[in-house]
């Protein structure tokens, strides 16, 4: 061989190798102690999802007065938006650079750090019975916790509920629909008074995940619901799923303007509809409530009220259940500064900041006990956590409670029958083997 | 004498001359100067192998590889992500979007811009031709993300601009949700980037044109010869050159479509616009499959490559001199 091609040919062989061998070492980091008397200095990093406006001052001002209180200590925020922040997270993660203090979903989202020793152990100092853990709710600890243990910081509460313009209702003269039908057979003279029923925007997919979580909690029965999240026990065959596709795509089909096109309008935009007064209805977070009341909009707070997707007659799972979750916040276990991140944790939920956080214009309900009131927050977000509160049963986003080849395929099968692409039966199948091919 | 013995004037230019002159160097061995020249392109040669050499290796590494991000365990596989591949509908229909978009891209961005190129550079008149120019050029000066935002407003079921139009003119049978449904959303995607793209192409091919001697025009129209004749008689074969280094960028680049479709529908609806680069993204940082989407990314490099490779050879073979 030429030696030049042979040099050549060593060293790639090397570099490999090198790669290869580097790719099998591991990261032996101590485990972070929590318990430990933070040291206030030094820099810590937290990755949130509160980018933009209106969101992205709230942790920019504790951060400020956080090093106010500790003149030695800087706060490094990375904030991304809802979507951005799953990539961010990920990249991050696999270049094995987590800050100290990063945004999670409940359900395998958060599973997936905890299982891979991401995600400090908090029980010693937020399990219920402990000072810090006694201010949250205890369900909401709960959404974080595995074999036992408790991971995650719940910073705030959300579910999803139909938000409606009662000016238009009361326009048209109808009333709240008590049954999934009743909301069909809404849709109709709505129309015919001008306004569009539901405004549904599904670019990004997920919203239409939103719905089916919603009604797959309706038509099938809990138990069952649970073990097919999971790859491993997942059967998928139970009817209520077919009945579900059928009833969201009847909905997307009678009730929205788009139609089949829903697939190409933003889901901002169908929220702009509503606030804009053009749209009736528009199924949404908590966290949105205080964003499609904001001052200049069309809809007031004065006019805004929300009810849950009603259930469908005759369903066979679970009619008190609301799709929802806290979504909160992990500590790096492998940070030396868990301890004041713990720290900064504690002082972002002092009942005065979890004040702030519930209070226009946030709007985010706080998982503190007493920070959401009728007097700090909008009467829409207090009843809305009002009645997550009282759900019979939380269900989490079906696109975080599954792993990410099944949500994926749960995503695209939406997409596909809103677009008439799929079939109900069609879809169900792509998920089966997406979950067979998952376990 | 005058040439034996210098003037005053030549006297001092001589003193000048070697006063500024530089002893003689004593030539270098050739190891040393080897050395030296090695020194000068070491920096390049570092930045290239840390930046895209490294990156190429470690690619195929992981392609071999189960990696699980956040335990950080990676277990070799082999090729058994290759062999994923092979039976994963969505990456030969992602293939086939790619191939779609290198096809409509090399009609509209090669052969339709040397067609527009010969007819603004065929246009006496040199303000409408500079105008011309920088009208089809605008597109090309806006980032593809920004293009992509755009198109997206403009395709909007409800509010956009075309649905819009085609209603005001008595067309709406034809309007659709354009990015909405699996039957129209790639195409609409091609489009916009065929509308971001030609100016630039028809740009260098009205540089190609003017470099060809405008006497062959002129003594083609003293024959007699018709402009389409011209066109295809001397401005083609002329342009050769551009014209293959123009189908080999259009190609690669059709390979590597990635903005665009993130912006405009992230792959979607029901994985219509996946292309190479969005279904690597999605395995990637979608399904937590690192592994395959390292194997996609070999794909992409062995693609590309394989185009760079057939430029090279064209280059060498087709040199156009006059």
């Amino acid at each position: 061989m030429h030696a030049q091609r042979f040099t050549a040919l060593t060293a790639l062989v090397a570099a490999s190798a090198l790669v290869l061998t580097g790719c099998a070492g591991g990261d032996a980091a101590p485990a972070a102690d929590v318990t430990a008397e933070p040291e206030y200095s030094g820099t810590l990093s937290i990755l949130t999802k509160f980018a933009g406006e209106p969101l992205g001052p709230y942790f920019e001002t504790l951060a400020a007065e956080y090093e106010e209180l500790h003149p030695e200590v800087t706060v490094e925020l990375i904030q991304e938006t809802d979507q951005s922040v799953k990539d961010k997270t990920k990249t991050l993660t696999a270049s094995g650079a987590l800050p100290d203090i990063y945004f999670t979903w409940a359900g395998n989202w958060a599973q997936n750090f905890i299982d891979g020793g991401l995600a400090a152990d908090l029980t010693d100092v937020i399990e219920p019975g402990t000072e810090w853990g006694d201010t949250f709710g205890e369900a909401s600890l709960s959404a974080f916790q595995v074999d036992g243990k408790y991971f995650g910081i719940p910073l705030y509460n959300n579910g999803k509920f139909m938000g409606y313009n009662t000016a238009i209702f009361d326009e048209v003269g109808i009333e709240v629909p008590t049954t999934f039908e009743e909301l069909i057979e809404s849709c109709a003279p709505i129309r015919a008074a001008g306004y569009e029923p539901i405004a549904f925007g599904n670019k990004d997919g997920w919203p239409a995940l939103h719905y089916l979580q919603q009604l797959f909690a309706y038509n099938v029965p809990s138990d069952v619901l649970q073990d097919d999240f999971s790859p491993a026990t997942a059967t998928l065959d139970d009817p209520g799923y077919l009945e579900s596709l059928e009833q969201f795509k009847t909905l997307v089909d009678e009730c929205t303007d788009t139609g089949t096109g829903t697939n190409g309008v933003l889901y901002t935009t169908a929220q702009e509809a509503l606030a804009g007064g053009r749209a009736a209805m528009y199924y949404q977070e908590i966290l949105e409530f205080d964003t499609v009341t904001a001052e200049g909009n069309t809809l007031t707070p004065d006019n805004f009220g929300i009810f849950a997707l009603p259930v469908p007659d005759g369903a066979a799972g679970e009619p008190g259940a609301i799709e929802g979750s806290p979504e909160g916040y992990l500590i790096n276990a492998k940070s030396p500064q868990a301890a004041l991140a713990v720290d900064f944790m504690k002082f972002a939920t002092t009942l005065e900041n979890a004040t702030v956080l519930s209070s226009p214009p946030y709007g985010q309900p706080s998982t503190v006990v007493g920070a959401v009131t009728p007097e700090t927050s909008s009467v829409a977000v207090f009843e809305g956590i009002t009645k997550v509160n009282e759900a019979s049963e939380l269900v989490i986003w079906l696109d975080t409670v599954t792993v990410p080849e099944v949500a994926d395929a749960w995503l695209a099968g939406g997409e596909a029958l809103i677009s008439g692409g799929s079939t109900p039966e069609q879809v169900l199948e792509s998920v089966r083997n997406a979950s067979d091919a998952a376990e | 004498m005058l040439l034996t013995q210098p003037s005053k004037t030549e006297e001092g230019v001589t003193a000048a001359i070697t006063a500024v002159t530089p002893p003689p160097r004593t030539p270098r061995r050739p190891g040393a100067r080897r050395l030296v020249g090695l020194a000068w392109i070491l920096p390049a040669v570092v930045v290239l192998a840390v930046f895209v050499y490294l990156p190429l290796v470690q690619n195929l590494g992981f392609s071999t590889l189960e990696w699980d991000i956040y335990s950080g365990s990676q277990e070799f596989i082999g090729l058994d992500n290759y062999e994923k591949l092979v039976g994963d509908p969505i990456f030969w229909s992602s293939l086939w979007n790619n191939v779609l978009y290198a096809v409509i891209s090399l009609a509209f961005q090669v052969f339709g811009a040397i067609v527009l190129a010969a007819v603004i550079e065929g246009i006496r008149n040199d303000r409408w031709r500079r105008g011309l120019r920088a009208i089809y050029f605008i597109p090309s000066a806006i980032s593809l993300t920004v293009a992509g935002l755009l198109f997206y407003f403009i395709y909007e079921p409800n509010l956009g601009m075309l649905n819009y139009v085609l209603d005001a003119i008595g067309l709406d049978a034809w309007a659709q949700p354009w990015l909405g449904q699996e039957s129209t959303a790639m195409v609409s995607i091609i489009a916009m980037s065929q509308w971001q793209g030609f100016g630039y192409s028809t740009l260098l091919f009205a540089v190609a044109i003017q470099r060809i001697p405008s006497e062959l025009y002129e003594a083609a129209s003293i024959d007699g010869i018709g402009s389409v004749r011209r066109f295809f008689t001397i401005t083609l074969p002329l342009v050769r050159e551009m014209t293959g280094l123009m189908i080999i960028v259009t190609i690669s680049g059709a390979f590597q479509v990635f903005n665009e479709v993130m912006v405009m529908t992230s792959g979607g609806p029901n994985n219509s616009t996946q292309v190479l680069g969005t279904w690597l993204y999605r395995n990637g940082f979608v399904r937590n499959d690192f592994g395959y989407a390292a194997a996609i990314a070999t794909v992409i490099f062995v693609v590309t490559l394989a185009i760079a490779l057939v430029q090279l050879w064209i280059n060498r073979r087709r040199r156009v001199e006059w």
